[in-house]
């Protein structure tokens, strides 16, 4: 550590530790790429957007993976004829929400909770661009799989529902490990429980009943979430 | 004051982490010593607003934390170093100071120079643009401590700051503690009882929770006058006969 050099002055009173500071600042300076300064641009906060490219479920890891997957639905649907992208979507969006944010998932975690920028705001950042993100993946994947054209649109409501309870159960017991089983099994039981009410496995995104209780689920959820991330007051 | 604690509590369930403590301090290197389980890490947690008390006062940089503005204000004042350092691998040093100074909402334009400093504080500048993953544990310590310092805290509080570090790294970190310690109220949570000799003013010693004692280096050098083999050093014979003395005092009353 150095300590020895501080104030250090040369011949002509120039403080060489101070012009030092200066060119380093300038040498180690990484200058934010394309993405990370657009995103600084629009959150108005290079915090938020240095924050948001350090999501894991964010990095080109998971991106590529989900890709794939949906692709592979793509595929799938084209070929058997069943929308498989709409009803994978959902599952691949809660288990990137899940991993979005929080102890074990974050590396400084603990530390990001100690920030002037709160750790709440970090989450709803991140877990609005990993759903934009899925969104966009689950549309271009069912534009290629022109056969389940009519359910396109019929997966976005239930995948904000799958994705508020995957974030409400990751938040509420601080593991991603919960999050992602609580929105796999929820998709899975309305999956297969409107299979057997309405005889087919397109009826949990093509049913117009379900909508309400998706948003009811969602709305839920989401101040499950806000709850389980609040610090509570009584410090003072 | 910079630091006011007044009958602060902690329960994790049935265990209570931190028992009624009461607090004041201003400027100053404070050192907060006591064995495993004492408490340190949780009354630390909680002063760097990570962990809500359960029930106690608790103003810092003469705020309430309780609310979000304020807490807010704490945190941009706040410089905090846990006792496990999460990090980014991937991450250079420089990359690493640089977020969490924009966390810490340092004004952009400052930040470039203010991440410099900081690095070069620890001593970390040839390293500046290593990947977190390639440095060694004492390094990453020092990391710790450069983002901790880099929005110049007036309040800094540290866990276990030089554990990691050798002999040569030990002695510069005093030096820059006791440098922090005329500008900022710094609070090191230790149990190398030397740590608080050399750069300390203060020190509280934990135990159960509580503070059993509380004074200079010296006052807790006194009290282990008379006690120990010959070879301890003076502080640590201090650090024991205090604890031994409020656990017999505990026992008496149990």
């Amino acid at each position: 550590m150095n300590t020895t050099n501080t104030g250090a002055t040369g011949p002509a009173d120039v403080d060489l530790n101070r012009v030092w500071i200066g060119v380093a600042a300038q040498v180690w300076h990484r200058q934010p790429g394309p993405l990370e300064r657009t995103a600084a641009r629009l959150l108005r906060s290079p915090a938020l957007a240095r924050a948001l490219l350090t999501a894991p479920s964010l990095l080109l890891g998971w991106v590529i993976a989900s890709v794939v997957v949906l692709a592979a639905g793509a595929v799938a649907t084209v070929s058997t004829g069943t929308p498989f992208v709409a009803l994978l979507a959902p599952a691949v969006a809660a288990a990137g929400i899940a991993y979005a944010y929080g102890p074990g998932i974050d590396p400084a975690w603990e530390l990001s909770q100690s920030m002037a920028v709160s750790d709440r705001m970090v989450l709803l950042v991140r877990a609005l661009a990993v759903f934009a993100l899925n969104a966009v993946i689950g549309l271009a994947a069912s534009a290629a799989s022109g056969a389940a054209a009519a359910v396109t649109f019929g997966w976005l409501v239930p995948m904000t529902a799958v994705c508020a309870l995957a974030l409400a159960a990751a938040t509420l017991t601080r593991s991603a490990n919960v999050g992602v089983a609580a929105g796999l099994a929820g998709w899975a039981i309305t999956v297969l429980g409107s299979r057997v009410a309405g005889g087919s496995l397109t009826t949990a995104v093509a049913s117009a009943s379900l909508i309400l209780p998706y948003l009811l689920a969602a709305v839920v959820c989401i101040a499950i979430a806000w709850y389980a991330t609040r610090i509570p007051r009584g410090t003072s | 004051m910079n630091v006011e604690i007044s009958d602060l509590t902690r329960r994790f369930g049935r265990t209570q982490a931190v028992d009624r403590v009461s607090l004041e301090t201003g400027a100053g290197v404070f050192g907060l010593l006591g064995p495993n389980g004492a408490g340190k890490t949780s009354l630390l947690r909680m002063m760097a607003t990570v962990l809500p008390p359960t029930s106690g006062k608790l103003r810092l940089l003469g705020r309430d934390p309780g609310h979000y503005a304020p807490r807010r204000e704490i945190r941009r004042r706040l410089g905090y170093l846990p006792q496990n350092l999460g990090y980014y691998p991937g991450f250079t040093v420089t990359d690493f100071v640089e977020y969490f100074a924009l966390l810490k909402e340092v004004p952009p334009g400052q930040v470039p120079r203010a991440v410099a400093a900081a690095v070069e504080q620890v001593g970390l500048g040839d390293k500046a643009k290593a990947r977190l993953r390639t440095l060694s544990g004492g390094m990453l310590r020092r990391v710790g401590i450069a983002q901790a310092i880099v929005n110049g805290p007036e309040l800094l509080l540290l866990d276990e700051p030089t554990a990691g570090l050798d002999p040569e790294q030990r002695m510069a970190f005093r030096a820059l503690l006791r440098d922090l310690g005329q500008r900022a109220t710094v609070l090191v949570s230790t149990h190398l009882v030397e740590d608080v000799g050399a750069a300390c003013g203060q020190v509280a010693l934990m135990d159960n929770g509580k503070i059993v004692f509380h004074g200079t280096p010296d006052e807790l050098t006194a009290r282990g006058e008379g006690t120990g083999a010959a070879g301890d050093a003076p502080l640590e014979r201090g650090y024991s006969a205090v604890l031994a003395a409020a656990r017999s005092e505990t026992a008496a009353r149990a």
